[in-house]
């Protein structure tokens, strides 16, 4: 099995978007932006354990409703 | 016209319309003050795709008759508008920016320009746009890149690029346009301009070219708050053709504008939205704050939290949702994408669905959290839009520019993503000039579904300033 690394990120993120989605990199400008990738994965890496999830049902439309209201002077 | 008549497609779109509803002007007047400049500047601007001049004169002359016999007339009776040409008019093309659509041909009207079309006005033209909406400079390798009123060789914004450059070079009164992360408003930003991106779902996009499910709205350019505010009166509301429009009634946003800010708390961040802003954006926010106190505002600095959560996740959704979208295409006709298109799609394929997932389900939590400790202290916050001054067409070219130039073309739309993120309403409008003359704007977010203040406060801004009246030199009458 050959381990993804730093060294060989973007090769194997190419290989990874071929074998998942059958899309080659169409420029050059393209690996640059996989190999930037990293960042988010970075960004992520720095948000584990600083957020959990909720058990219950929620939705995003719901969550927008009920912030409309929060802080409004009755 | 003389030199020394005054220009009709010179005042607010609210100002046209009045005149026209006084009889002070003709809609076949106001159509070609719009024309004329039209032909005067578009070689340089280059923010059409199309004009239909045939159907705009027969849509203009039926407004005048209309306005003869008594007719009822809408708000927006009798103004020439023209769109990002993404939005679906039937028999009409909409390329989407794009060699892909460029024959595009829709058989159905979104429902956002039957809505204006029902207020009264008229559709003329289909704007320039980045490609599929996809970058935030205003290049387009199919169409030819925007260029920006104030100065040709300086970035337009986008991806609402050519909507941004007619309003501002008096093509048309209003323009609409999609803002997924800032494509409204950097528009707005750099073409001097006001625009404002709703609360998510508070308008239908039944009828617009989709990018992002989740990160989509469509929302007005135009030249003042005040015509923001009637554009909004007409577009927003529950569309059963958009099962995602929110079913909340929609106030009159013009009849709530009164200019008093007194009991209003404007908060002013701390951090991110500031950091590493350039001097001359630093003090024209700066005194742009002193314009909202003296009207009556209460000026709060505070720490916005969670900011590094929104702006990881903010990231991710739109990348996924437009390479699932683009998906197809990139496998049968690569080639026919700009490179910095290509590119950016490519690369989103590689994104974890888990980490998709993390985005979308944190999504509401963080919003609560984010409003309960803000909105707690605060109705609206205020930052400059965009936290540079604006680089050149040539300095963000990803398809030519040498390596690097990708995070030049990427990095101004920090200010701007984290209200898609969260859904909040924001507008942008101008407040000042950099040393280069090129426009600096505010920026105003607020509660979701508060369009009413943050059109308020904009609006009181505009009254006690005139960044807004300039117009650009490159399209003087």
């Amino acid at each position: 099995v050959k381990i993804m690394t730093a060294s060989n990120f973007v090769e194997h993120t190419v290989e990874t978007i071929a074998t998942w989605q059958g899309v080659s990199p169409p420029n050059d400008v393209a690996l640059r932006l996989v190999a930037d990738l990293a960042k988010t994965i970075r960004e992520f890496e720095a948000l584990r354990g600083t957020l959990r999830f909720e058990d219950e049902p929620s939705s995003f439309e719901a969550a927008l409703l009920e912030a409309a209201s929060i802080g409004v002077a009755l | 016209m003389s030199a020394a008549e005054p220009d009709l497609a010179d005042l607010s779109l609210v100002d046209a319309a009045e005149a026209m509803r006084r009889g002070e002007a003709s809609a076949v007047e106001v159509l070609e003050a719009c024309l004329r400049n039209i032909d005067a500047s578009e070689a340089t601007i280059n923010a059409t795709v199309w004009i239909d001049r045939e159907a705009a004169y027969t849509a203009a002359r039926a407004a005048d008759a209309a306005l003869a016999r008594g007719a009822p007339l809408g708000p927006l009776h009798g103004l020439p508008l023209a769109h990002k040409d993404m939005y679906y008019q039937a028999g009409r093309p909409a390329s989407c920016g794009s060699l892909i659509r460029k024959d595009f041909v829709p058989d159905y009207t979104a429902t956002v320009v039957e809505r204006m079309s029902a207020a009264g006005a008229y559709a003329f033209a289909g704007l320039n746009m980045a490609e599929f909406a996809q970058n935030g400079t205003g290049h387009n390798r199919h169409y030819g890149d925007c260029r920006n009123p104030w100065n040709p060789a300086y970035i337009t914004g986008g991806s609402s690029s050519g909507s941004g450059a007619a309003v501002a070079a008096r093509f048309t009164y209003a323009a609409l346009g999609s803002d997924t992360g800032g494509s409204i408003r950097l528009p707005a930003v750099a073409n001097g301009v006001s625009g404002i991106k709703p609360t998510q779902t508070r308008v239908s996009r039944y009828g617009v070219m989709p990018l992002s499910f989740s990160a989509d709205n469509v929302g007005p350019l135009a030249r003042t708050a005040r015509d923001c505010a009637r554009i909004m009166t007409v577009i927003a509301g529950h569309d059963p053709r958009d099962p995602t429009s929110a079913d909340i009634s929609v106030p009159n946003y013009e009849a709530g504008l009164d200019g008093d800010l007194r009991g209003l708390r404007v908060g002013v961040p701390t951090n991110h939205f500031l950091d590493d802003a350039d001097a001359p954006v630093l003090a024209a926010f700066e005194a742009s704050l002193k314009v909202l106190a003296e009207r009556g505002a209460t000026i709060l600095r505070l720490r916005m939290p969670l900011m590094d959560a929104i702006t990881a996740y903010a990231s991710v959704i739109s990348r996924v949702e437009g390479g699932t979208i683009h998906a197809q295409w990139m496998r049968e006709r690569p080639q026919d994408y700009a490179v910095h298109i290509s590119a950016r799609q490519f690369g989103s394929l590689a994104i974890p669905g888990v980490y998709y997932v993390e985005a979308l389900s944190r999504r509401g939590p963080l919003l609560k959290a984010f409003a309960t400790e803000v909105f707690g202290q605060i109705d609206v916050i205020a930052s400059p839009t965009i936290k540079i001054c604006l680089p050149t067409l040539a300095e963000t070219d990803v398809d030519r520019g040498p390596p690097g130039t990708e995070t030049a073309a990427m990095g101004f739309s920090t200010n701007v993503r984290p209200f898609n993120y969260l859904g909040l309403p924001a507008i942008s409008i101008p407040c000042g000039f950099d040393p280069k003359g090129l426009p600096i704007s505010l920026q105003i977010a607020g509660r979701p579904f508060a369009e009413a203040a943050v059109l308020k406060v904009a609006d009181a801004y505009q009254r006690e300033t005139t960044w807004h009246k300039r117009r650009p030199v490159a399209v003087m009458a």
